[in-house]
């Protein structure tokens, strides 16, 4: 249980970040198109549950990182729009350069031990 | 769609903020409206356009969740949620909700109204400042007069002598005070006011009392240490009770004299209404009066009489050690033994080095009916506690049966997501919700239950104060009742919710509520022989208490109980001197037995089974004197001539009291079969002369005139062989040679009118009344009551616990029935195509029931095998609350097991036979 638990905290932190770069690039979207966003980047690679998205959407929301408005979409769907706020994009850009650090240590990690295999 | 749409709208609907939901509920529509808009235009059908939506969306239950989540309190709004869910769920199935209230009910109402006694009876401090402070004399709680200079074991009482010893050595105290173990009988007159006296209850205090316990008086004052010196006004306090119920709390009792048995005593103030006094006890004091006014109220200066007759208890100062105390004060006790070495027998001076004494909390005051009633309460409370675990597993079984019936639902849940720790909080929290519920309704039973308790083990003399012991649930009960619901919840709770989690969506969603069958049938099975072996014991302890009930009342008295009636006076209240007493009986005697069909009249110290009765050594001329260790005690009576021929007591060699014994005549005493085989074994006893040591110092004072029949005249000891008993005439004054005067002049005050009527004749209590009224209308009379009565009066306690046990007993033989009717019809339902199949193959309808009804059977029987290790410890736990019965009776362990046999047989029985007369086609179309 608790372990299922971790799993899902660090793919939630990782879909937050996937969330802003979205909304960072292509400015206000509705949670659809982050959805089918992150699908086309990822491909199949990560297979999320639409769904899950909206939880995280919330907990953005609620830290200020974004904000949102019901608007018309492409079609004259009413649909609910987020946008980045200014808190997101330092957010952003912290979590970026966090990511970036472990991936380059995790990296290291994993060449150290090639070396020594050699 | 249009399902989960309303799913979606009823999930909303009971959350607290609907705006967000609501705001979830849009994006989640528009959401899967893009998708399917998108795969539509990618050619899918729209059937299969939606289906792939939705999968793609993934589980709507936990993705919503996980979305309240993070929203505002999410474990107050899920306890909200899920309170609301459950209470819902249970108003729809109103007949399992009612059931088991009511079945919790009983079991927490039980065992709340037995707590609630044991609270009042062993936990509850007195109502005085800092009880933790106090600290008592004694472990045990002793009554009445022991001797001075030696006791056994420990020295638990004292004189006042000695108490002053202790009071002015030991530093520890803040104050030591004093006062009466055994209590006094007043009989009380408002002076001027008409009327004959009342007797009430009260004692003897030092006038440091009150200040060391600690409380300040309602009105008036309390005593303080100037009102207990010799000579000072005679005062006394009242009980607040009193002042209340019977002088309306009028103002002017405080500073007015009242009559205590003919003296002028001067009330100066009201107890707080919290107060009832040193101990608790079934009549509690409405009079506390100083020490020293003890000789001038009761006429017999025990005051400076060596005997023991007073409790102590102190308040020790802040920082002393109680140890410390108790090791001083057994050098005190040392020191005043050996500064009275003169006055102590050779007996004394021989048990002087095992002379010791204790000191123990005495914050519950001393306590006689701890003692008393320590053993039942706990008898009880193990009996009321059987019935609770009981309960808890009938309610277990229903909630199993309950969760059966909702496994689709659950797998519903679970496939749509919900996570299983949120059902089992679902199920959970309905579980303890009916716990609560149950144990609120269980406060209700409690109340009425201790209530009737309380009326009928102490069945209240009018005019007098209660038992103070309040029905009404204190805070530790609620405590109680509290915890021991929220426990059942989660007992009777844990085992039927973890089974949800069981549930595999897929079997249960298959259709067949029968796929899964064995699951929840053992845990089932368990419960029911748990139940069964609880119950058993239940019914033995009941029926071996009943038997032992039964063995007391119809055991073989030695007297005659019909046609005898008893009149309770106490001529000393009316201000009686001991040299009139006897021209007093002899004119009650004539004035009684002129009623006509009254045929025999005698008067006695204490009738049979009066409840008390007075006891000491005795020394047999021409034996040697009796040593310490020597065990020379018989229990003895004063009585008037013909009381024998009036209790129906035959005498079975020599005479009994007469009319012959008078006061200058050679005394005389008739002793018992039990007295002659005690102290003169091989010898002829009649002619022989004994004494009794500590009154005179002979042992030449009575002449054996007589031998009477062993009859029980004690209270208590029932479940001992009659021991040794003696009987002097009220006419002898035992002045002895030396010219010490008597020695208990309290026993010429006889209490106890035996009337005797003639066969067919009744006597009508004013008839009664007005006999005594012309002899002298002061003559208190407490109380007139049939011998019968009486009898049957000293086993109140021991009926009431049998019948309580009783009562338990038969409810968990229901509860117990009902579980395994439960179980059975369960399993006979899931069998319909097994015996279907086997009717159709040629079984007969007998072997079919069979079949159902030996599977019962087993269960019973494994329950009876888990139940007689238990109920033979139950037996030696009951032990001594048997008076005599082997606590392994046989008969009565047998009628247990056939009881529970036979219900169970019955029980399972009738959906045997349900099962059975199902038509083989029938039963196999419904499969």
């Amino acid at each position: 249980m608790s372990e299922a638990k971790e799993k899902k905290d660090v793919l939630q932190g990782t879909l937050a970040l996937m969330v802003l770069k979205t909304l960072d690039v292509l400015g206000p979207l509705h949670g659809y198109g982050i959805a089918r966003r992150i699908e086309q980047i990822s491909g199949d690679l990560l297979a999320v549950n639409q769904g899950t998205l909206y939880p995280v959407l919330l907990k953005l929301e609620q830290e200020g990182s974004i904000a949102s408005e019901w608007g018309a979409s492409e079609n004259k769907r009413k649909a609910r729009f987020y946008r980045l706020t200014q808190v997101g994009r330092r957010q952003l850009q912290t979590e970026k350069h966090d990511w970036d650090q472990t991936a380059a240590i995790i990296a290291r990690f994993f060449a150290v031990r090639a070396e020594e295999l050699k | 769609m249009k399902t989960l749409r309303r799913f979606v709208r009823r999930l909303t609907s009971w959350t607290r903020t609907h705006r967000d939901e609501e705001r979830l509920r849009r994006e989640i529509e528009e959401h899967l409206a893009f998708q399917i808009e998108d795969n539509l235009r990618a050619g899918l059908p729209p059937d299969e356009a939606r289906r792939q939506a939705m999968l793609k969306f993934g589980g709507m239950e936990a993705m919503k969740e996980d979305y309240r989540d993070r929203r505002g309190l999410p474990a107050l709004e899920t306890l909200l949620q899920d309170t609301r869910y459950a209470l819902r769920r249970l108003r729809n199935s109103p007949a399992f909700a009612v059931t088991v209230l009511l079945t919790l009910a009983l079991g927490i109402g039980a065992t709340t109204s037995i707590f609630t006694l044991v609270q009042a009876v062993l936990l509850k401090s007195l109502a005085v400042a800092n009880p933790a402070e106090l600290y008592r004399l004694g472990t045990e709680a002793r009554c009445c007069y022991w001797p001075a200079y030696s006791q056994d074991k420990e020295f638990s009482i004292v004189s006042y002598d000695l108490y002053k010893h202790f009071r002015d050595n030991t530093q520890g105290f803040a104050e030591l005070a004093a006062f009466q173990a055994g209590g006094a009988l007043f009989g009380v007159r408002r002076s001027g006011a008409q009327g004959s006296a009342q007797s009430f209850p009260g004692e003897f205090v030092s006038g440091n009392y009150f200040t060391m316990f600690g409380i300040k008086a309602y009105a008036g004052r309390l005593l303080n240490p100037s009102d207990d010196r010799p000579g000072a006004p005679p005062v006394a306090v009242m009980s607040y009770r009193l002042w209340r119920e019977r002088y309306g709390e009028d103002p002017s009792i405080v500073g007015s004299v009242f009559n205590f048995d003919q003296k002028p005593v001067i009330v100066v103030g009201i107890a707080p209404p919290a107060f009832f006094g040193d101990k608790l006890s079934a009549i509690p004091r409405d009079f506390f009066l100083p020490l020293n006014t003890e000789p001038i109220v009761e006429g017999d200066d025990d005051l400076n009489q060596p005997e023991s007759w007073l409790d102590l208890m102190g308040r020790i100062r802040p920082g002393a050690k109680p140890g410390s105390i108790e090791a001083q004060m057994r050098v005190e006790l040392k020191q005043w033994l050996r500064s009275h070495w003169g006055d102590m027998s050779a007996n004394d001076r021989a048990r002087f080095p095992e002379q010791t004494l204790f000191l123990r909390p005495g914050g519950a005051g001393i306590s006689s009916m701890r003692d008393q009633y320590e053993h039942w309460l706990y008898i009880l409370m193990m009996v009321s506690g059987f019935v609770l675990l009981i309960v808890c597993a009938n309610v277990a079984n229903l909630m199993l049966v309950r969760g059966m019936e909702r496994r689709r639902q659950i797998s519903l849940s679970m496939a749509l997501g919900a996570r299983a720790g949120r059902l089992v909080r679902q199920a959970l929290t309905e579980s303890i919700l009916l716990g609560i519920g149950g144990g609120a309704a269980g406060l209700a039973i409690a109340f009425a239950g201790t209530r009737l308790i309380l009326d009928l083990a102490f069945p209240r003399v009018p005019g007098l104060g209660g038992v103070p012991i309040s029905a009404s649930p204190s805070l530790p009960v609620l405590a109680f009742a509290f915890s021991v619901s929220l426990l059942t919840g989660i007992a009777f709770g844990i085992g039927p919710a973890w089974m949800t989690t069981r549930v595999d969506p897929i079997e249960a969603l298959r259709g067949a509520g029968r796929s899964t069958a064995r699951t929840g049938s053992l845990p089932r099975k368990t419960l029911v022989v748990l139940q069964a072996a609880l119950c058993m014991v239940l019914l033995t302890a009941s029926g071996l208490l009943t038997a032992a009930l039964r063995n007391l009342e119809n055991q073989k008295f030695g007297f005659a109980q019909d046609r005898r009636t008893i009149v309770s006076i106490d001529p000393r209240l009316a201000g009686y001197q001991l040299g009139q007493l006897t021209l007093l009986y002899n004119r009650i005697h004539d004035s009684l037995s002129s009623i006509s069909g009254v045929s025999a009249v005698a008067v006695a110290m204490y009738s049979p089974l009066n409840g008390n009765n007075w006891g000491g050594g005795v020394w047999v001329y021409g034996h040697p004197a009796p040593g310490p260790r020597d065990d020379n005690f018989a229990f003895w009576d004063r009585v008037t001539p013909g009381f024998f021929d009036a209790v129906g007591n035959p005498i079975l060699r020599g005479r009994g009291i007469s009319e012959r014994d008078t006061m200058n005549s050679q005394h005389v005493a008739v002793i018992n079969e039990a007295f002659a085989r005690k102290f003169f074994k091989n010898e002829d006893p009649i002619g022989r002369y004994f004494g009794r040591p500590g009154a005179s110092p002979g042992s030449h004072d009575y002449e054996v005139v007589g031998i009477a029949q062993d009859a029980r005249y004690l209270a208590f000891d029932f479940d001992k062989p009659i021991g040794a008993f003696f009987f002097l005439p009220a006419a002898q004054y035992d002045i002895f040679n030396n010219g010490q005067t008597e020695p208990d002049p309290g026993s010429h005050f006889l209490h106890d009118i035996v009337v005797v009527t003639a066969p067919g004749a009744s006597l009508s209590l004013p008839q009664i009344r007005q006999a005594l009224a012309s002899v002298d209308p002061r003559l208190p009379i407490f109380s007139i009551e049939s011998l019968k009565d009486q009898v049957s009066g000293q086993f109140t306690q021991q009926r009431l616990i049998a019948r309580l046990t009783s009562f338990f007993g038969l409810l968990s033989l229901a509860l117990a029935s009902f579980g395994l009717y439960g179980v059975t019809a369960y399993n006979a339902g899931r069998r319909t195509t097994e015996i279907g199949v086997r009717l159709a193959l040629g079984a007969s309808r007998m072997q079919a029931a069979g079949l159902i009804v030996r599977g019962a059977l087993v269960l019973v029987a494994a329950g009876l095998a888990a139940g007689l290790p238990l109920t033979l410890l139950a037996g030696r736990f009951l032990g001594s609350q048997l008076y005599g019965l082997n606590p392994y009776n046989s008969v009565v362990i047998m009628t247990a097991v056939l009881t529970l046999g036979l219900s169970a047989f019955i029980a399972a029985l009738i959906p045997a036979r349900r099962a059975s007369s199902i038509s083989p086609s029938q039963a196999l179309r419904s499969e």
